[in-house]
Parts: structure tokens; sequence; C-alpha cells
């Protein structure tokens, strides 16, 4: 037993002097503080449309919006984006994506996990494995998803515990988080008189049975009285104490005012918070659709990536800009792009991505990669690289040893 | 022989000896045994083998047959060994079974190791070692037949080279000492010789007071047996509850376990068990269920939980069998007579039991919305609950789904395959029909076996490329807009195999080949095949099912893994309600009248005594509580509040288990876990932030509370302690005692606006454990 230890610790040393073993990444402490913004374009943004113009393809693949020069010599984005084109020395793209889901739900849990849906058991997704490696931090919610639950971004198989918790649309009126206030009309009188109540039954119950269950509840009863009354998160969460500047900055959208309170978040110590931006999913009439939608994202993303380096925050959050998939080369007799998942691309800024660059390259109509291509395996493994999350660590699930990324290689070029 | 069969009696009473057949060949062979008894003495009555009583070991010595004697005190037990070849010569370590047995106890080919289906670091073996030639392949490529020594086989593991894993063994150790000498005859694979086909381990279940030696045995295709006890990887299923040490289980607390052991593509499984301490009373017997449980708990020294009483039967029996709880008048009609058998059967006949069943089989059919199928969804909703009403044998329900074709606005149960499809290609993904099928109707995961064989039963990749060949020809077209499906068979097609690339004939798990060219839907011969009562899965696998929707746990837990190395916890049961279902005509609702009716259901949740929860739980020697399923308590909050839900595109009134998903689930029914429905997963047990905050503070709850056409509207000139034993028998299906009947007309006095307090009472009433629970 003994030699056995001293063993394990020499591998232990030696794995510095050149191995590159998973606990070299835990040792690095930086990274295990890093975090997280994921803006999701919902059902899926074509490629065309945003970080891959086809100028000189027909017009019923390259659309009406044109193309816009960004910082990087050579490098076009799609018309749309003038503001995102003028901010690409922040963050990186990848034109090379590729995968084989092209069901919303499929796809959505593939790339919010990186790794594909199976039959039988469902990947937790980046948010769930920082919830669970990291924990929450400062009375927060280690997984936010602005507005609503999506049923793709799941902790699956680490267990609902790690589920993220929901805010509501912080572009809405007298914004308040769901369900962390009182509702309308009930007094904090009659609500503390309520509680006291519930707290007797339930001490009654206590004495009827027994079950782990029971124990289970009072464990997330603490939880949410916690949150509720966390005076950081309460101040996390009240977008309204940020001024009238910064909200326009970010625009008085749902994707914008997403962005800001994950930006507030991250900073009280949310570990991951996903901003849904919907309506991409173009089936008719693509370009009035994605007219409508792409302003707002690129009045967001740029504003998000400038308050975060203005914050110093940028080298320790990950912000990732991913969809569905990607749609159709052509547009169809609709007018309207459906859904694509074997090329398109998507962004990353921050947690030691460079600023400038483009990986890979999509053929002629943007349709499929031809160099460099990049599996939704291969950008988790990035994400996680990133974040300082060792892939290599086997969890248990279904009985069975399982991995939360499969055989995916980071894509190095992204990094310093 | 009775003894070993640990319901009938403690195997320590009396004596045995394994194995009982042992062929022993080659110089020194020996056998690890096993003896149970007290007192024991081992003798061989002939000089051709000798038994080592310290150890416990027989070796052979010359030729002949002997036979083994354990004498414990008036008990005897006998084994036959045989001895075959006693020429001398020397010891050749063979690749199969020595190289892969050195391979399998150090841990390489493990899932988390080099037996991952990517390898590691380029050195990739199969899983457990069942695949012989591909391993010795794989391993040619590490050896260095000049300089033995050098040879990256060795010096990995001895971490003379860098290693990811780690020093696995030292130059000085007996498995490299193995390596070595096969290295030095050649590295060759030596095939022709005996193969491994079936191996045992003994004891096969245990009741464990001490330290209790394992043998194992393998069964070689030249009749000969190896002594495999040093050459498995051993492990259990429960640290807890035993530990292994050198092939010997050491006890730990109370509890079940399953220790199993694996190599050369071989699994063997054993159950132990370590009692509670102290005597335990019976359980009372309604039916079959309760004798054989009862015999459980009185083996484990358990005590089962009391009956349960009245008023929280017929809340529970209600909530469990039909997804409500009774209405006030419901209540007090059975209180009045408590019939609990009649009520059962009352239960059983209502519309609401279709209803409400019928969204657990959505969960397991997999009824969703998806990719626009939300017409097909409804109408394979409807074809379940109409069914599930007149209930229709559930193997011919079965039959119809896996025949089933057609236009899917017609033929509802084609709605099966939606999942199946391939929305990018339109095509129908015959890999993954396959292990949802096995699954749901057989208890079989096969998953793992699409890309290797499996690791923990004997299903191969043939298997499952031989059961896809019965889908081969299904096809599917989509109509515009993909809304509405046509499901057909083509006359011809076939599946490949991966290895091969050869087409595969329809072979039934654990059957032979059948013809590719019958007449008939090959469909059709495999849902009979299912169906058939002969077969040993699909009555259990179904039983096991609803069991676990009873108990929260599987007599085989998880409970769609049936699997020799998954062992039931009590088999007798599980046999005798599979042949119960069978009997029945594979009627559900005569499973469900016989758990339903038995003393084991209508068990208390509280304790008997200080036993491990663990342990009660796994001897259904107590009602398990459990959170209210989404729809069951979004009904429940409406019923008792007396306010309805609306949803989306539904007339108000409609109950959640009634609604229908078009496009966007309910929001309330997605918190309280409402699932996707497009993978084989449990809806989870546990509660999550997100719900709480939602009782807390959420809208759902708080309106409800405050519609003014509610079950407070009449309440309001009720004198206080009225309207608190109302809502308690409203809400909870009893009178509240003292205390909160004390406390209820406190909360109510305080309050300063009659209306306002009211709510606040119903508030906390709907907010409670009680509520939220089924007890």
């Amino acid at each position: 037993m003994e030699s056995n230890r001293r063993d394990f610790l020499r591998v232990g040393s030696l794995a510095f002097g050149g191995l590159e073993l998973p606990s070299l990444l835990a040792a690095e402490p930086s990274r295990s503080e890093r975090s997280c913004i994921v803006i999701f374009q919902n059902g899926g943004a074509s490629q065309l449309d945003t970080f891959d113009p086809k100028p000189d393809a027909p017009h019923d693949v390259r659309g009406s919006f044109g193309s816009v020069a960004t910082t990087a010599p050579g490098i076009h984005f799609g018309g749309l984006l003038p503001r995102t084109a003028k901010a690409f020395s922040k963050f990186a793209v990848i034109r090379s994506m590729h995968s084989d889901e092209a069901i919303h739900e499929r796809a959505r849990q593939y790339i919010f996990s990186g790794t594909k849906p199976r039959n039988d058991l469902l990947h937790p997704s980046y948010g769930a494995v920082l919830s669970k490696e990291r924990g929450s931090k400062n009375g927060l919610p280690a997984f936010v998803v602005i507005p609503d639950k999506d049923l793709s971004a799941e902790a699956g198989f680490l267990g609902p515990a790690h589920d993220p918790f929901v805010t509501g649309d912080p572009n809405a009126k007298g914004f308040a988080v769901k369900d962390l206030t009182l509702p309308a009309g009930v007094s904090e009188e009659e609500s503390q008189a309520r509680r006291q109540l519930l707290a007797k039954m339930d001490a009654q119950f206590a004495k009827v049975t027994s079950s782990p269950l029971l124990s289970d509840m009072d464990e997330f009863s603490a939880k949410a009285m916690e949150l509720i009354a966390s005076p950081s998160a309460r101040k996390a969460f009240d977008i309204h104490a940020e001024p009238d500047k910064v909200r326009d900055a970010y625009g008085r959208t749902g994707v914008g005012q997403g962005c800001l309170l994950a930006r507030r978040l991250i900073e009280s110590g949310t570990r991951l918070a996903t901003v849904f931006h919907g309506g991409y999913d173009t089936h008719r009439e693509h370009e009035k659709g994605v007219k409508r939608l792409m302003p707002d994202f690129d009045q967001a993303f740029p504003a998000l990536l400038e308050d975060l380096e203005q914050r110093g925050l940028l080298a320790t959050t990950l912000v990732l800009v991913i969809g569905d998939f990607g749609r159709t080369p052509k547009l169809n007799f609709s007018g309207g792009r459906d859904h694509w998942p074997r090329g398109f691309s998507v962004a990353l800024a921050g947690a030691g991505v460079r600023g400038g660059v483009v990986i890979g390259k999509s053929d002629v109509h943007g349709g499929e990669p031809v160099e460099r291509p990049v599996t939704i395996e291969d950008l988790g493994a990035t994400v996680y690289h990133a974040l300082g999350i060792n892939i290599h660590k086997e969890y248990r699930a279904n009985g069975r040893p399982v991995r939360i990324n499969k055989d995916g290689a980071v894509v190095r070029e992204l990094f310093a | 022989m009775k003894c070993g069969l640990w319901l009938l009696t403690a195997a320590a009473w009396c004596a045995t000896i394994e194995p009982q057949h042992i062929v022993l060949s080659g110089p020194g062979a020996s056998q690890q045994l096993v003896v149970t008894g007290s007192g024991c003495r081992v003798t061989s009555t002939s000089t051709t083998a000798a038994v080592d009583v310290g150890r416990m070991v027989v070796t052979g010595i010359a030729r002949g047959v002997a036979e083994l004697v354990a004498a414990c005190g008036t008990e005897t037990a006998r084994a036959r060994v045989e001895v075959r070849d006693q020429t001398a010569g020397q010891w050749e370590p063979r690749f199969s079974p020595d190289v892969i047995s050195v391979l399998t106890i150090k841990g390489c080919n493990g899932s988390g190791c080099h037996g991952s289906p990517a390898g590691q670091n380029g050195f990739k073996l199969s899983l457990f070692g069942y695949d012989v030639e591909a391993d010795h392949q794989m391993v040619s490529n590490r050896v260095n037949l000049a300089e033995p020594e050098k040879s990256l086989l060795l010096r990995k593991p001895t971490f003379e080279a860098p290693h990811g894993g780690g020093r696995l063994m030292s130059p000085d150790s007996e498995e490299y000492r193995t390596l070595l000498s096969w290295l030095k005859q050649g590295a060759k694979i030596s095939s022709g010789g005996a193969r491994l086909i079936q191996m045992d381990m003994y004891p096969r279940e245990a009741m464990l007071t001490g330290p209790q030696p394992i043998a194992v045995i393998g069964r070689m295709s030249d009749g000969t047996t190896r002594d495999m006890t040093r050459e498995v990887r051993l492990t259990t299923a429960d640290e807890n509850v035993a530990r292994i040490e050198a092939a010997v289980v050491k006890p730990g607390a109370p509890g079940m376990t399953t220790i199993l052991a694996r190599g050369m593509g071989q699994v063997a499984a054993m159950r132990v068990g370590i009692a509670a301490g102290g005597a335990a009373r019976p359980l009372p017997v309604n039916n079959f269920i309760d004798t054989l449980t009862g015999a459980r708990m009185q083996k484990m020294g358990v005590t089962p939980a009391a009956l349960t009483s009245d008023a929280e039967f017929v809340r529970r029996v209600f909530l469990d069998a039909i997804g409500r709880p009774p209405l006030p008048e419901e209540t007090r009609a059975f209180l009045a007579k408590p019939d609990r058998a009649a009520l059962i059967e009352s239960l059983l006949a209502r519309p609401e039991y279709a209803a409400f069943w019928t969204v657990k089989f959505e969960d397991w059919f997999r009824n969703n919305q998806l990719n626009s199928q939300g017409r097909a969804m409804g109408t394979f909703k409807e074809w379940i609950r109409d069914s599930l009403r007149q209930d229709l044998p559930y193997d011919q329900m079965v039959r119809d789904i896996l025949t089933s074709e057609g236009d899917s606005f017609l033929v509802p149960a084609t709605a099966f395959w939606a999942p199946a499809t391939d929305f990018m290609l339109k095509k129908f993904e015959v890999n993954r029909a396959v292990p949802t099928v096995t699954r749901l109707f057989l208890g079989v995961r096969l998953e793992c076996a699409e890309c290797h064989n499996h690791p923990l039963e004997n299903f191969t990749q043939d298997d499952f490329y031989g059961l896809s060949a019965f889908f081969a020809r299904m096809r599917v077209k989509h109509g515009i807009g993909e809304y509405r499906r046509t499901w057909y068979l083509e006359d011809e097609g076939e599946v490949a195999h991966p290895v091969t690339k050869k087409p595969v004939a329809p072979k039934l798990l654990g059957g032979a080949a059948q013809p590719f060219d019958g007449p008939d839907d090959r469909r059709r011969t495999l849902a009979e095949w299912i169906t058939n009562p002969a077969n040993p899965y699909f009555a259990r696998a179904t039983v096991n099912r609803i069991w676990h929707a009873y108990f929260q746990t599987g007599i085989v837990e998880p409970f769609d893994d049936l699997r020799m190395s998954n062992p039931p916890t009590n088999p007798e049961l599980l046999d005798a309600l599979a042949a119960h279902f069978v009997k029945s005509g594979y009627r559900l609702k005569a499973l469900h009248r016989v758990i339903l009716n038995s003393r084991t259901y209508q068990l208390s949740s509280r304790s008997a005594g200080t036993t491990a929860a663990e342990l009660e739980r796994m001897l259904f020697a107590r009602y398990q509580p459990r959170k209210l399923t989404a729809e069951v308590l979004l009904d429940s909050l409406s019923q008792v509040a007396g306010a309805a839900h609306t949803f989306m595109w539904h007339p108000k009134g409609t109950r959640a288990m009634d609604v229908y998903m078009p496009d966007q689930p309910d929001s309330f029914l997605v918190t309280f876990g409402f699932p996707r429905r497009d993978i084989l997963c449990e809806r989870a047990g546990a509660p999550t932030l997100s719900q709480t905050l939602h009782l807390m503070n959420g809208k759902t709850i708080q309106a409800k509370v405050e519609e003014k056409d509610n079950i407070l509207a009449s309440w309001e000139s009720l004198p206080d302690g009225e309207a608190v034993t109302a809502l308690y028998e409203r809400a909870f299906a009893r009178k509240p005692n003292e205390a909160e009947l004390g406390m209820g007309m406190e909360f109510l006095a305080k309050g300063s606006a009659r209306r306002k307090a009211l709510e606040g009472l119903l508030w906390a009433t709907l907010v409670s454990k009680e509520f939220q629970l089924n007890y």
C-alpha cells in the first residue's frame, strides 16, 4: 500500500515533466475561477448572415444583406453586423463547425453539452457541469438561464440539483426575477405569517413519516430562502441599479438586457449564464425575420465584450455565440432558410481566446467545411479547456462510467 | 438441494461445497473451493487429487477421478474432481486466457483505460478482453521479440516508460513473469486452444456473517475447467455493504448488494446480504406478493411497517392509481365502509385510471411533438388511453406497435417510430429503434452493443445487428411540411454489419439466425417472440416497470436493466408476478389489482424500527414517500383549490393529464419535471430550486388561492374550526389533529380580513410537504 502511494506521487511529479495530464489544468489557479456567458441564437442563425458571408455567391445564396469589413484584413461579416465587425479584435470565429443533428431539441442539447445526444442518456450542459464542479458562490445560483427555461440546457445525468435557475425577461417593464419576490397582492407581513403557518404544518408532518426526500426538500427550501434573502443576489438581479447609459449601450432589447443581466450575475458569482435570443428559425421570409433580430444582437454582443473588458472580466469570462445549427445556404421557395447542421459558424471570446482569429473555412456557398473542420465535441473540449474543467473525469450514470465530453480535441489555435 | 437458497434457509446451517464439477488439466492445475458449514473438514477420496484444507484448494496429482467430501458436523457435501493430463512440461502462458487475464485484473482493458471505445493514447483493447484477435494485434505492436524485457507491454505497467495509468506491477510479480514468459515464447496468439465458454462464481448467494471466500471457475470448450478466482476483476456494487479483498468478501453494514466477476468477455454475479440484527416480526399475508416479500424481510431481519391507516390509504391509492386526491365525499364514503379491495376495483374502472397511466406510457414510449409531430402524438395518446381503458392485453398492444405501418394520422401506433427518424436525411434510423425496443419491452439495455460487445452481459455486436435486421426494410415517407408521415415496408434491403460489412440475417436474442427472405413482415416474427409467454424477458420487464412505478424501486434496479449481472433482489417475486401477468392474459389491470391489494403496497411509510433505510427500500418493507409528478401536482392544486388551470389551446377545465402537448409544454409542467420525451429517461423524483421558488413565490399557486370563485368563496361564513377541518379533509383526506386545528384557527383569528386569512391558510396547505408528497 505504502509503495503504491509513493508511486502515485511519482506519477504526479513526472507529469509536470512533459506529460499532459488533466491534473495540470486543475492545478492552474486562475482557471478555476472562470465563468461563461452564452448568447444563444435560438432556432439557428444563418452562417451567411453572421460570420461567414459569401458576397460572391449567387443571390439566392448570399441574400441581400451584403457584407462588412472587420478589423482584420480580408475578413468580412454579414452586412447586418457592423458593430460586431468593429469589435472583432476581441473575439474569434470558427467557420467550419459541422454536425448532423437537425432537430432543434437534439441539436441544442448537442451544442449545449458538447456531446452527441444519445438514446438513453441526457448529457449535462456546460452550465450544469460548472454548477456541479464549482458550486455556487456568494449565494448566487451557479447556472442561470435568461429569460426562459429550455429543456435542451439541462443537468441531465448530473441531476436536477444542477438544473438552471430561470430569471424571466429582464427587458420587461418593472422586471423582477421570476419567483424571487413575493407575488403582487401579498404583503411582507402576510407572507411572514403564511410561512410561519407553513413551517408549523411541515413540523407536524415530520412526525408522520420520514424519508430522505423530506430532508432534500428542506435543503432546497433553505437554499430558496437564502437566495430570496441574499443581498448579493438581490443586488445582482437588480438590473435597475445599472445606469441608464449602460442599459442603453447594451440596447433596450431582450438580448441587450439579457447580456447586461448576465454580466451582473457573472460579476457576482454565477458560473454560467445563457441568454436566449429567439426567433432565428426562419423557414419562411428569412430576411424579414433576420432584419428584426440581427441589429439587437449587433448592439448587445460588442457592448458586452466592451463592458467585460473594461471591468477586467474578459480574461476570466468565456463568451460563446452559438445556435442550434446553421441554415441552408440556398433560400427556399418561401424565401426561408431551413435547418442546416452540416456547416455553420460560432464565435468565442475571452478566457484566453485570441481576438481577430478565424478558424477553418467553408465552401463557396457556406455549406460545408473545406478546411479545419471542427466538431461539436471539439467545441465542447475547447469550452471546457477554457473554463478549466477536466473532461477526463469519470462520472457514473445508468450504472456505467461516462464522461462529459468524448473524443473532442481542443481547438488550440484559438488560444495564445 | 435447498442449501444456498437464502430464501429458505440460511446457507451456513447446512454443508455445501462448490464448484461441484471440476476438471483439472495440466501439471499442478488447481481449483479454489468454497465450503459452507460450521467446522467443516474436506478430504479427497482418492490420491489423484489433494486438498489443501488451509487454503481450500484442490490440486491434481495423477490422472483419475476423486470425490471431495466436506464433513461439517452431521452434514456432508460432495464434489467431483476429474484429473486429466498431468504430463510435465514447461508451463506456457497463452495470450488467451493468460495474458488477457493480466490485462483484466490490472484494469488495463477497463472502460476508464484502454478498454474505452477510443482506447488511450493509441492503445485500444476490447472491453474486459472479449475480442482476442483485435487485442493480440494491438499488443503485438508493443512487443520487442529480440529483447522481450524492453517491450512496451512490460515497460509501461512497470513505469519504466511514462504511463498515464501509473505503475501497475513490479518486475518480481507473478503478472510480470506471465507476460515475460509469453513474450519469450514468441508472443503468439496460439489459436486452437480451448475457449472459455462459461464462467461461474461461488457461492451464488450468501448471507454474510464473516469473511466469505469466493471461487470462480471457468468452463472451457474442451470440457476442462480453469480456476479463474485470481484471474478476474471482482467488484462490489456497494462498498458499505461488502468489500473485496483478495478474493474474499468482507461484510460491512446491513444491506444487500451484488459482487461481479469479469474477465475474458464473461461475467458472473453473486448476491450477498448482511442481515440487520434482532428478530423481525412477520408480514401478514394478503396475497402471494406478501409471502415472497415477507420471506425476504424475515431473512434479512427487517420488520415491516404497520398497515397504513384507512385515511392515509384512500389518499395514497387515489394518487397512485388515478393521479388525483380523493374528493371529500369520496373520502367520507370510503371511511364509512373501508373496503380496500372494493375501492381498488372501483378506481381501476374509472376513466381517470386510463388517463393517468397514459401519461406514464407516453413517457415510456417517448410520445413527443418534436419536429412537428403534434398531431400524430395526439392520436397515439388517444390510442394508448383507449387501450388502457379497455384493458386490452398488453402483448397485443406491443405487437400492434412493433408491426405498425401506414399513415401517421391514421395509424396511431406508428408514432412510436418518430423518435427514431433522422430529420436531416428523412430516414428511419434502425440503430435508434433497436435499443428502444429492447429496453422498453425486454428490459435489456443493448445500446452499448451497437459499438462493442456488452461488458456486463453476454450480448454481442452480432446480437445488436441481428435484431436490427428485423427492421431493415422499414421506411418512412414525409408529406409536405413534415407533419404527416407514411411508414411502409420495402421488399428488400438489409442491415450491414459494421465490421464485416456483410448483410446481417435477422436473429433473435439468444436464438439462431433466421432466413433472409421469409414471406412475412420480419417485424412480426420479432413481435411474436417478444410477446411469447416463453420469452424470459417480456413479462418480467413489464411487471418490474409497473412495480417500480408503485414502489419507486424495482425488483431489479434500474428497472429496465435486466441482466444476469444485475440480479433481482427478490427473484421469486419477479417470477411470480410475471407468471401472474402472463396467466391473466397480459392484462395490466390484473397486475395493478394484485399489487394494490397486497399488504406490501398497503404498508405505512413509517419505519417499524431502526433498520437501515436503504434495506427497507430494497425489501419493500415500507411505503416510500414520493413527490407528486408534474401533472398530478397541478391537477391536485386545481382540484383542492377549486380553481382550474388554463392550458394554451385547451378549454378551461382541461386536466393536465389530458393535455395534448402541441409545441410548447406548459411552463409549470416543465418546471416540475415534464420530460422532453425524445430519449429514454425517467423523470427525476428529486426537488429543485426552481420548483421550491415557484411554490413559494410563483404565480401558479397564488392565482389559484386568489381566484374569486374558488373553494374559499363558500367558506367565508364558516366558523374557523370548520374551515380548517374542511380544508384538511379536502387536501389531505383526513381531519386535522388537535394541534393542527389549533394552529389553523389561530392563523385565521389573527388575520384582519377574512378572505385574506383563508387565502393564507389555503396557500400554506398547498405548499406544505404533506400536499407535495404521496406517503
